[in-house]
């Protein structure tokens, strides 16, 4: 599992401190570095409510408080399962690394076995916790791992927005490309289109709402629909406070045992 | 028992009542489990419904849990008690954890390797899931952090033995032994003293390249030794008959554990030394048929993903030192573990298979499920436990082949 981008949904596209220059010039390979590159704070903690909502209606939800913390050439992140019942206390840790090419570390302490377990990080196709984000849409992807092309600019909600075509450089990956709309300026990411691998419309994922706080671009309600299987997931963000300090030792194997 | 029953509910009432009123956090399940037996005259191997509840509270760094839970079976009388029960204080680079705790050490699954510390709940031998497999006993738990790594001390004042079944039970297995015998239980307990009390250590790392345990411990063994009292026909002078009598002897224990990831895949390793384990003879000049040897045990294995599909296997071995061919047991044991697990429709459809392979007897512990998540914290399993082989740890159940379902509620 690939956990730790689920607060970065949020934060992936937040604006700041990120200077225009030669905007009329600007490739779409320089549009998605600045999105992926972009300033987030040094620590940030959220509750992340996820609702699954199936072709039904029928919902799901599961809840989530989470913290990261930004040490310079990594990146940690721990985040604790409110809800459902059956998965309070289970909690998961990932570190990450500006390294090219490195890995990240995972670990999930499962409250029945009471033990933290080592996992693989080698699952960016695999959906997170039965949404519809896998964990490549929650920010993981690097920009070299696509090719993009700047296709136009185009008005959304009244924001001007640049439409970016990107294609996989992998053969075989789960996407054969992707329609980004970001926000001049703010470089959010407010709407995205999936292709699967045979070229049809698979999900678009939709910011439905965003707000600045702690002078940081927040995202606080996103929609991911599958629009082959006709089911959505509903991303709402609350209580989110940014560089509040959170210590070193929040993110280590002691926390995850004793819980938030 | 109508009486106990309502005594019990009118309890958890009361106990559920003080946690709206003292802000205390609780949650548990409700879980019903039916279990049928393939051979035979398809006789119910368990009917039991079980109540677990954890009331939990913490308040200026003290941390306090109670895990009481109940079982109700069909022919059996209810049971209840406390799996867990402690307080956790707090400090900087300390923690300190009182009270009746199950405490799991290692980084094998479903093996005990250096996860010695609590002892097993043995009565459906291997099937239950492993918190209710595992003994909280009282002790106390110092945890001193430094950085990534800790160390551990764990001090248990009184010696709680493996938990094994009844002798009525299915799972009941007699000692192998060649002469009709009968038992003598009168050196089996560990007396409750000080100088009784059991020790474990452990050191542990976690860091982004490897996380690793090294562990030390001078303990009881759980599993009392049987040593044999010859009974000599006294018209003929030939052993005929013997009285066995289980004991508990002291263990020293020094192990380890790492796990890493190699590429896509996790690499899990562990092993321990034991000194001065007791094992059973057939040597006649040996007055009580046991013979003390140091013993290993180690494992070794890996956890990896094809698509969807989660796959770890482990290969375990036990290996008997100085072995000589009087022993019972064979000089090497080896067993391998495999699991198969996959998710449908959201994660709420899961279908896994775990087995047991023993390498020396051809016998295995197939264990095929399927869950279903009907909503949120409710779910559905239906499973199966066959035992193949006619000998060893898991072919002498052979009779128990077992199908069965279980209703669970979480709140």
């Amino acid at each position: 599992m690939n956990l730790t981008k689920i607060l970065l949904i949020t934060l992936m596209m937040s604006a700041f401190g990120i200077s225009m220059q030669a905007q009329e010039k600007i490739t779409g390979r320089e549009i998605i570095e600045n999105v992926y590159n972009r300033e987030t704070g040094e620590d940030a903690t959220s509750d992340l409510t996820m609702t699954l909502r199936n072709s039904r209606g029928n919902e799901r939800v599961r809840e989530i408080k989470q913290f990261s913390k930004d040490f310079g050439k990594e990146e940690k992140s721990i985040m604790f399962f409110i809800s459902p019942a059956d998965v309070r206390n289970t909690s998961f840790m990932n570190w990450s690394y500006d390294e090219e090419g490195r890995d990240d570390d995972q670990w999930i302490y499962l409250p029945a076995l009471k033990k933290v377990k080592r996992i693989s990080s080698d699952s960016k196709n695999d959906y997170f916790m039965g949404s519809d984000f896998t964990y490549d849409d929650l920010g993981d992807r690097h920009p070299s791992e696509d090719t993009h092309k700047l296709l136009r600019e185009e008005i959304i909600n009244g924001e001007v927005c640049y439409v970016i075509e990107s294609l996989p450089k992998e053969k075989g990956y789960m996407y054969s490309r992707t329609v980004t709309w970001i926000i001049k300026d703010k470089w959010i990411g407010l709407k995205k289109e999936f292709y699967d691998e045979d070229g049809d419309h698979l999900k678009t994922l939709s910011v439905e709402k965003y707000d600045k706080i702690d002078g940081y671009w927040i995202i606080l309600q996103s929609v991911m629909h599958n629009v082959q299987k006709k089911h959505k997931t509903i991303m709402n963000l609350k209580n989110v406070e940014i560089n509040i300090g959170i210590d070193e030792g929040k993110f280590t194997e002691r926390i995850m045992k004793r819980g938030i | 028992m109508t009486a106990k029953i309502l005594r019990i509910f009118v309890m958890f009432i009361a106990l559920v009542s003080i946690a709206s009123a003292q802000d205390l956090l609780f949650n548990g399940y409700a879980r019903t489990y039916l279990g049928a037996l393939t051979t035979g005259e398809s006789e119910y191997s368990i009917v039991q419904n079980t109540f677990d509840l954890n009331f939990e509270h913490t308040r200026d760094g003290i941390y306090f849990k109670v895990n009481p839970f109940l079982y109700h079976y069909s022919d059996k009388d209810l049971e209840l008690g406390f799996r867990q029960a402690y307080m956790d204080l707090y400090f900087d680079s300390i923690d300190l954890r009182i009270g009746k705790q199950q405490i799991v050490w290692g980084k094998a699954d479903g093996v005990f390797i250096t996860d010695i510390v609590s002892p097993k709940d043995m009565r459906e031998f291997l099937l239950p899931e492993f918190s209710e497999i595992r003994i909280g006993v009282t002790s106390l738990k110092l945890n001193y952090y430094m950085g990534s790594s800790a160390f551990e001390l764990v001090w248990i004042p009184v010696f709680t033995p493996t938990q094994m079944p009844d002798a009525n039970s299915i799972w009941n297995i007699k000692p192998d032994y060649p002469l009709p015998f009968s038992l003598d239980y009168s050196n089996v307990e560990v007396k409750e003293k000080l100088s009784n009390s059991e020790i474990f250590a452990k050191y542990s790392m976690l860091s982004s390249s490897i996380d690793f345990e090294l562990m030390a411990a001078y303990s009881w063994d759980d599993d009392p030794a049987f040593h044999s009292e010859k009974i000599i026909n006294q018209t003929n002078g030939i052993v005929d008959s013997v009285v066995l009598k289980p004991e508990h002897h002291r263990l020293a224990t020094l192990g380890g554990s790492f796990s890493t990831t190699i590429g896509p895949a996790v690499l899990r390793g562990e092993g321990a030394f034991y000194n001065g384990k007791f094992f059973q003879s057939a040597d006649p000049l040996i007055p009580d048929g046991t013979e003390e040897k140091n013993y290993l045990h180690y494992l070794l294995g890996v956890d990896y993903s094809i698509g969807d599909l989660k796959l770890s296997s482990q290969f375990i071995q036990q290996v008997i030192l100085e072995h000589n061919d009087n022993l019972i047991n064979d000089e090497f044991e080896n067993t391998v573990t495999f699991l198969a697990s996959i998710n449908f429709l959201r994660e709420t459809l899961n279908i896994e298979l775990f087995s047991y392979i023993g390498l020396n007897n051809g016998d295995a512990l197939i264990r095929p499920k399927l869950t279903y998540d009907l909503v949120d914290g409710f779910e559905i399993t239906a499973g199966a436990n066959l035992f193949v082989g006619e000998e060893g740890q898991f072919g002498r159940y052979d009779k128990n082949d077992m199908i069965y379902t279980k209703l669970k509620y979480s709140f």
